[in-house]
């Protein structure tokens, strides 16, 4: 029998091992992730042109947005990519998945063709894409040629810059076919059995089987697709921004905090606005969790 | 039983004996910099610069040139792509580097930020004095009467055109355009269109390249931005002139003709340039143009002349023209501001400048240039970059810290114009009242910051 202040000291002893252990990555996260965010919620408070020192001005960045007519237009090009792109790359990420359930002879070799693209560096995908979508000689309008269309300027016509760059988002689908497969693959057999002696038809399995029960993978991709469309930058500042200046349908909302924080000087304005961006992230996200009470199943819960 | 505590406390013990064996091992034997390898007892200087290819070797000859002639400072040259922007957190962050190469219009918002060296005292010890400078450039190197930076390669910006399509199109080559109305007329005579009326050449483009869309103002007679007053004039009515005269190129070539006839155009520094192809048979551009020509069509017969101007505003003694330069700073905190600038007066020498302008194509910054110089240049146009440089009527990016929003903004709104989504008339004073609050936030901004002094 150990004595109660012994056992005390050793969970003290075993306390000061795990802090000890995860010190590294209590220190790291300390330094390089919460205290650069207190940081920056300090600083969208502020005129801060960062080879200045920071000066407060209350919530003037906050106000300033509502006034300024390119955050406006750079939010409302975000929302409206968020809600083609998700649903979009959602369907065609559990269709593509479902396929590659079936009888599919090299079914394998599918699954790898569609994830590979997802491993191309996104400059590389953003170059690409510019000659596919090229007005002239891109691909794409050779091929609609062929067939007696006369393709868009995709990538200049303000009208085409958004559609041109839902399509691309298409690209990186095959991430989530990845795990759609996964959950799917692990739906119990006896569920279809059960649906087939009900004389349930395919696509019924497919709706009242399937989709429930893969549920809890849609919405986690969902929830990261919205993080990835929110914070969306690399591709369209590679394809829109040109010599002559930013295409104004393809500006974006991370492009123009990138703008206001090392191009025009502005660290306050660009912090608030990223802080607005978390908090739509949060709030998002949160609204999602809320409809998955409703819309998501777990197994055992 | 006795033996599991044992394997425990030793792994533990070989665990952190491991990592600081390791750690020790790294600080004694570790990789050395360079810093620590080539500097041999001299004081090394740090020396970030945008240019690559054929720029960047240039530079490179001069500062090898230098860290030969002597051996108290040895210079390192770093390539450093989205150089604002990295100088800007390297400035901030209290470690910039002892030397920049920045642009022009970087000069106010750094100055007026306290975020460089001022000239003025430390550079005449060392033999550099403003009036050495072409009467075009100095204005680059000061703001608000204060010197702040020198320059290591200055261009002007001019028309060049193609001396082989003038004369297909039954052109004089050697009468270029010198006003507006000449232009106009030049480029219908050039303009080309296939059986199926897609275009196939133009004489004039304004959004080729496209890097500077608010100068047409100025040929006009007018200008975008007043400095004295702080005031933004886009809604001038030159600058509605000049957008109107813009207009009328999309307008009758056809926006949709105009859109896929831009895609057909590879990128700049590409053998499928138009200005190359012939697509485009005059265009605007700084004299570097001359090696874009000299590395992919060394037969093109171009000329090159002042930028034409509206009527009654000709003065072949007095072009008007755009003077756009790189400059070199030394920023505020450079460890060893001295030696920077022996550095700097090393690259301001004649032969130097020369050499670099050589390379780049480029006129010297300098009031003074060689026969040699002149004569050997590979652009057969560098006098008229020379007669701008000299030129009262020339001007430089409008020197407002807000600069960057401004042209953006700006940028913008041509777009739509060129496309004529809308009418200048309109357009422009929404964009004037747009810009002027972008002026009027900065203004406050310093105000907040410095007071009635700033």
């Amino acid at each position: 029998m150990t004595s109660p202040r012994s056992n005390r000291r050793r969970r003290f002893r075993e306390t000061l091992i795990g802090l000890a252990w995860t010190s590294p990555w209590l220190v790291g996260s300390a330094l390089f992730v919460f205290l650069p965010m207190a940081m920056s919620l300090y600083y969208s408070f502020t005129d801060f042109p960062l080879i200045e020192p920071p000066i407060w001005t209350g919530t003037s960045n906050y106000a300033r947005m509502g006034d300024d007519p390119t955050f406006l237009r750079v939010v409302h090009n975000t929302a409206i990519y968020a809600a083609f792109s998700i649903p979009l790359c959602t369907i065609l990420g559990v269709s593509l998945a479902a396929l590659l359930q079936g009888r599919v002879r090299f079914a394998r070799f599918f699954r790898a063709c569609i994830f590979i693209p997802t491993l191309v560096p996104l400059v590389a995908v953003a170059m690409v894409w510019m000659w596919l979508f090229n007005g002239e000689f891109g691909f794409i309008n050779q091929a609609l040629s062929r067939i007696g269309i006369k393709g868009p300027a995709w990538i200049v016509d303000a009208s085409w810059v958004m559609p041109s760059m839902i399509i691309m988002s298409l690209w990186s689908v095959g991430q989530s076919v990845v795990i759609y497969t996964a959950a799917m693959q692990d739906v119990p057999r006896h569920l279809y059995e059960a649906a087939r002696l009900d004389g349930m038809t395919a696509f019924q399995r497919f709706r009242h089987v399937t989709v429930p029960m893969i549920s809890p993978a849609i919405l986690f991709n969902v929830i990261v697709m919205t993080i990835n469309a929110v914070q969306v930058f690399a591709v369209p500042y590679v394809m829109f921004r040109r010599p002559d200046g930013q295409n104004p349908a393809g500006h974006f909302y991370t492009m123009y905090l990138y703008e206001n924080a090392f191009v025009y000087g502005q660290m306050g304005y660009a912090c608030a606005m990223a802080w607005l961006q978390l908090l739509i992230i949060l709030a998002l996200t949160g609204a999602m969790f809320l409809a998955s009470r409703k819309l998501v199943y777990y197994r055992g819960a | 039983m006795s033996t599991q505590p044992a394997i425990r406390d030793l792994t533990r013990r070989a665990a952190l004996g491991t990592l600081a064996a390791g750690g020790l091992g790294f600080a004694l034997f570790g990789p050395r910099t360079e810093r620590q390898a080539s500097a041999r007892g001299r004081i090394v200087l740090d020396y970030w610069e945008k240019w690559t290819r054929h720029e960047g070797e240039a530079m490179q000859a001069v500062v090898n040139a230098f860290n030969a002639s002597q051996d108290r400072i040895f210079v390192r040259y770093f390539v450093t792509a989205d150089i604002g922007q990295k100088s800007l957190v390297a400035i901030a962050g209290g470690d910039p580097p002892d030397l920049i190469g920045l642009y022009a219009f970087n000069v106010p918002p750094y100055a007026e930020s306290g975020a460089l060296t001022p000239l003025d005292d430390i550079a005449p010890p060392h033999g550099v004095t403003i009036d050495r400078y072409a009467l075009g450039v100095r204005q680059v190197m000061q703001h608000k009467g204060q010197w702040w930076a020198t320059v290591n390669t200055a261009g002007s910006v001019a028309l060049y055109y193609n001396r082989a399509l003038f004369r297909e199109a039954g052109l004089d080559p050697d009468r270029p355009p010198r006003t507006i109305a000449e232009l106009d007329e030049y480029h219908n005579r050039l303009v080309r269109k296939s059986a199926s009326g897609r275009l196939e050449r133009v004489g004039f483009f304004h959004p080729e390249p496209g890097w500077w869309s608010w100068l047409w103002a100025y040929h006009f007679g007018g200008r975008i931005y007043d400095p004295a007053a702080d005031r933004s004039l886009v809604a001038s009515a030159e600058n509605i002139r000049a957008m109107e005269w813009m207009q009328s190129y999309s307008r009758s070539l056809g926006v949709d003709e105009c859109k896929a006839f831009r895609e057909s155009f590879g990128n700049y520094f590409t053998p499928e340039n138009p200005f190359l192809t012939g697509k485009v048979a005059m265009i605007v551009q700084g004299p570097w143009v001359a090696n874009l020509v000299g590395a992919f069509k060394p037969d093109l017969d171009y000329g090159v002349a002042p930028f034409p101007v509206a009527e009654g505003l000709y003065d072949p003694a007095a072009p008007i023209g755009l003077i756009d330069t790189d400059v070199l700073v030394i920023p505020k905190g450079a460890r060893h501001p001295e030696a920077s600038m022996e550095f700097v007066a090393w690259t301001q020498r004649q032969d130097m400048t020369e050499l670099l302008a050589t390379k780049h194509c480029k006129p010297s910054p300098l009031a003074q240039a060689s026969p040699e110089f002149i004569v050997n240049h590979p652009n057969r146009g560098i006098s008229v970059h020379y007669d701008i440089f000299r030129s009262p009527r020339a001007f430089i990016p409008p020197p407002t810290r807000v600069w960057q929003q401004f042209k953006d903004e700006f940028d913008t709104v041509v777009q739509r114009l060129w496309r004529l989504e809308v009418e200048p008339a309109k357009a422009l004073p929404a964009l004037e009242t747009r810009t002027q609050g972008l002026l009027d936030r900065a203004r406050d901004e310093r105000l907040r910051r410095h007071g009635a002094a700033s």
